[in-house]
């Protein structure tokens, strides 16, 4: 501000950098403890990848689909648990309906799978005669692999191994394989393998890749808690957990880029802003990625330990998405919209599919959202709100050019609307009276993350969930620095960056206290 | 159940080495840092946070306006103009005395200009309200540094929604970004027929006429430029009246099946709704171009009864820093600020696209309903658009910087 300046220097317990759905969830926990934080980020707005804009008469939802493992009240969540019952964040959440019509034209498949773990079964009997059997069984090992997660949280980490190994043996026997290596094991029929391999495009590698820990929590989770949404897109979970923050004694700041971690001796000193401001603080939880606080935010260079530079080189890079936005003229009813969610693809081969996330072509596969299935009054009377997602590497982009930018996010734009248009039947087109497009360098425009990426660093096997979650001792660094979100130990997906910000909140309170 | 995928103890052995796997996979890859993303440089070069330019030349287009040309400044980080889409703005920033102000103008050059000429042109009206208006007449000479935004604005034709067939409605100043579009769509073959209803007061104030001859020739019949004046002198031998929904039929050979643009004044905006309503023409074919703050509040519907005029106090906090200036009722909270010279984020001035989204900590204020653009949950939590904001007694602001 004109002519003022602080002379003094500010100091915190503990500096979060970014607010996305790590970062916020973190400094809401920390406040919660009565913990002096001040929470930046780079944006004007609060959520990161969790946010909204508004486009005419319509607010669009950017990226969220479902939010996992919040669940109904009677059967909450960890993410209802956290956000309700220890932060007081209750803003009444949707619960999505159930069906997701799957349409998979080259194999004759146009089915709806509803939640739930009997009615999930007993659709995909229907419609895969003779897959009832193999698929209880897998879902009945997914359950037990859940289960263990459960157990392993609640021990905090320090579970006792007599109780894994006789309890818990078939999560320890299948945590090293892919999803296809334990699954190939099941003779599950190959039709009902597609339309179940269908629900990875909500975590992106290929099935020869996807560790199965991940997945069969994931799987499990969904099928029996549903997906839930904020009423007011993800931008109002975020404001409320924003204005929880504050409530509790914390600090948020926003357009307010952190372009030094600072270190010295190997322990976090502070942060400097891009205003200069320098900040001090022995704890930083750092919602940014590995990549970008080792490469550019760790000040000096000098700091950064040749070992986290080899780790976040050694780590694959997962997906981002490519969405396009739809505020239509006419009612879901009147355009024949009856469900949420719509998967389209002319097949599900997801090692194929994920080869073609790489092209710089319209995606294969799309995942459609009617908001007002969900939420009948997202829009004004009349109107209503149609997503098209679909998955894209960056490399898609590399090498497009400034001035071919715009024209080449319109032609895959119209090749998604055509694909969906052309299978099920449903005229958009003529209705469209806002449009938008987000591309990977969308969300590096309004979030800053490496390459535009949202699914954080791909959980093969020895990197996902169980072992990031046993090296982070060993993977600690820098002393005081933590990360939260999607690139963190959670693994990626908005429930476990949520859960990543809790877990180091409470991992840098011990430090704290340690220190005391 | 018991379960094995390769065999009992091979899956212990498996999960056993899960550890060590990783280890070795980490200590085999290179200890160098990330090179900055692909993608993160394609957005910066897009949408970069400022241009820093430069006025390369000045242009008188009529006794009122003025065109100036904008390229980057030499030396500053800003080495190209960032590309954009015919019909977008930059917002400019100033200092003017002890005033901090910003103003959002329409790219009146083509996005080709950009990319292989290296420059923006601007085309500003002196009549407009506003300081920034005077002080940039008076003082932008050639060699004069700008401060700008990149690109921004929602206002250009959109092939996947719009209509081939486009009718643009411009009065005075609102021809700067359809002079853009039709540049762009000269070499750009996304309309088939682009037909520009220019209104004006008096035939002194068109600006780039011969362009828009020239453009028009060399279509190939794809632009068609038509005057309608409201207050024509004894030389004007054109149309005359106002954009009333019978001289956009008649001109534009009607508005079936076609997509209408909007760019001018309020009055403009106000009068044509009626128009389009009459003409049936569906919402989603009506595209408006943000039109700015209103000059005078009081006459906006919905306003308290006589409480425009009134000195009041704004209290501010941005950051770790607090400062309290005098804000008047009749002013947005933005123009307030702007006085004060504090340097408040703000892009559209006109409630839309959210820039200056700014928490209301106590103090009655009046949103403009026809810009109150902000999001549902804002709403709910107390964050207004200052630039489309007034308050109505003192006031507590946090505002973001400007970043």
């Amino acid at each position: 501000m004109d002519n003022t300046t602080v002379n003094t220097k500010r100091r915190y317990d503990a500096v979060v950098v970014g607010g996305g759905n790590g970062g916020l969830a973190a400094a809401a926990q920390l406040a919660a403890k009565g913990t002096r934080v001040l929470l930046l980020e780079r944006h004007n707005l609060p959520g990161g990848f969790g946010s909204s804009f508004v486009r005419g008469r319509f607010e669009f939802e950017t990226a969220l689909h479902i939010l996992c493992d919040y669940g109904p009240a009677e059967q909450a969540g960890s993410v209802r648990n956290f956000l309700v019952d220890e932060l007081g964040v209750d803003i009444g959440m949707v619960a999505v309906p159930d069906a997701y019509r799957f349409l998979i034209t080259e194999d004759g498949i146009d089915t709806v799978m509803p939640l739930g773990v009997e009615e999930f079964i007993a659709a995909m009997e229907r419609e895969v005669p003779g897959s009832r059997g193999p698929m209880t069984r897998y879902l009945e090992l997914c359950r037990e692999v859940l289960e263990a997660l459960i157990y392993l949280g609640e021990t905090k980490g320090n579970p006792d191994k007599r109780v894994l190994r006789t309890k818990y043996a078939n999560f320890l026997k299948t945590a090293a394989y892919s999803v296809k290596e334990v699954t190939d094991r099941f003779g599950i029929p190959e039709k009902a393998l597609k339309l179940l391999y269908t629900y990875w495009l909500n975590i992106g590698p290929p099935v020869s890749r996807l560790n199965f820990t991940l997945w069969a929590g994931f799987m499990y989770k969904y099928l029996t808690m549903g997906g839930y949404i904020p009423r007011h897109r993800s931008h109002e979970l975020m404001t409320a957990l924003d204005a929880r923050i504050r409530e509790l004694g914390g600090e948020t700041e926003y357009n307010t880029r952190v372009d030094r971690i600072l270190v010295s001796g190997g322990r976090v000193t502070g942060v400097v802003t891009e205003y200069g401001e320098e900040i001090e603080t022995r704890h930083v939880i750092c919602n940014a990625s590995p990549t970008l606080a080792y490469s550019s935010l760790v000040y000096p260079k000098e700091e950064v330990p040749k070992a986290a530079l080899r780790n976040i080189n050694a780590r694959k890079y997962g997906v981002s998405v490519f969405v396009v936005y739809l505020g239509l003229d006419a009612t879901a009813d009147e355009l024949g919209l009856a469900t949420y969610g719509y998967v389209v693809s002319p097949y599900l081969d997801t090692e194929r599919l994920y080869e073609s996330f790489s092209r710089p072509e319209a995606p294969i596969i799309q995942a459609t959202v009617c908001l007002n299935r969900a939420v009948p009054d997202c829009s004004p009377p009349g109107t209503c709100i149609v997503t098209l997602t679909g998955l894209m590497r960056p490399e898609a982009w590399g090498d497009v050019k400034p001035e071919e930018y715009f024209a080449a996010k319109t032609k895959m734009a119209d090749a998604m609307i055509d694909q969906f248009e052309k299978a099920t039947r449903i005229d958009l087109r003529s209705h469209i009276e806002e449009i938008e497009v987000a591309a990977p360098g969308t969300y590096a425009r309004y979030t800053g993350t490496y390459d535009g990426i949202i699914y954080g660093y791909e959980p093969e096997s020895w990197d996902s969930i169980i072992p990031r979650i046993a090296s982070i001792q060993d993977e600690k660094y820098i002393d005081g620095l933590y990360f939260a979100g999607g690139f963190s130990f959670r693994a990626l997906g908005y429930s476990s960056a949520l859960m990543s910000g809790q877990m180091t909140a409470n991992l840098t309170l011990r430090e704290m206290e340690a220190e005391r | 159940m018991k379960f094995r995928v390769k065999g009992n103890i091979r899956d212990m052995i498996a999960f056993l080495r899960l550890l060590p796997r990783r280890k070795k996979i980490l200590a085999s890859a290179p200890a160098v840092p990330a090179a900055p993303g692909r993608v993160n440089l394609l957005a910066e070069s897009l949408h970069p946070q400022v241009q820093y330019l430069r006025v390369t030349a000045v242009r008188d287009e009529t006794p009122s306006t003025r065109t100036f040309r904008l390229e980057p400044e030499p030396g500053s980080p800003t080495k190209a103009p960032a590309y954009f889409r015919a019909g977008q703005y930059l917002s400019v920033k100033a200092r003017v005395g002890d005033s901090s102000v910003s103003r959002p103008y329409s790219i009146a050059s083509s996005p080709s200009d950009a990319l292989r000429e290296n420059f923006y042109e601007i085309t500003i009206r002196r009549k407009e309200p506003g300081f920034l208006t005077t002080h940039i007449w008076e003082n932008w000479k050639q060699g004069t540094t700008v401060k700008a935004s990149g690109p921004e604005g929602f206002f250009y034709i959109d092939t996947i929604r719009d209509s081939r067939e486009i009718i643009a409605l411009a009065g005075g100043c609102g021809i700067t970004p359809f002079r853009s579009m039709m540049r762009d769509l000269l070499e750009r073959d996304f309309v088939t027929r682009f037909t520009l209803l220019y209104g004006i007061t008096s035939p002194a104030e068109i600006i780039y006429r011969d362009e828009l001859a020239r453009l028009e020739r060399d279509s190939s019949g794809r632009i068609a430029v038509r005057y309608i004046c409201s207050d024509p002198d004894a030389s004007w031998s054109g149309e005359t009246g106002f954009l009333s929904a019978a001289a956009i039929t008649r001109l534009a050979g009607g508005v079936t099946g076609k997509s209408i643009f909007v760019c001018g004044p309020p009055a403009m905006y106000r009068f044509l709704e009626g128009e389009l309503q009459g003409l049936r023409v569906p919402h989603r074919r009506i595209r408006k171009e943000a039109c700015g703050e209103s000059a005078d509040v009081a006459a906006i519907p919905g306003y308290p009864q006589g409480a425009e005029g009134k000195p009041c106090r704004l209290t501010v906090q941005m950051g770790p820093l607090r400062r309290e200036i005098p804000a008047n009722t009749g002013e947005t909270l933005l123009v307030a600020m702007e006085r004060a010279g504090i340097e408040a984020p703000s892009r559209c001035r006109s409630g839309e696209c959210g820039f200056c989204r700014s928490l209301l900590v106590r103090g009655d204020v009046f949103v403009v309903p026809d810009s109150d653009g902000r999001r549902a949950a804002d709403r709910d939590y107390g964050f207004v658009h200052p630039c489309a904001t007034y308050p109505l007694g003192d006031v507590e602001l946090r505002v973001p910087r400007e970043g």
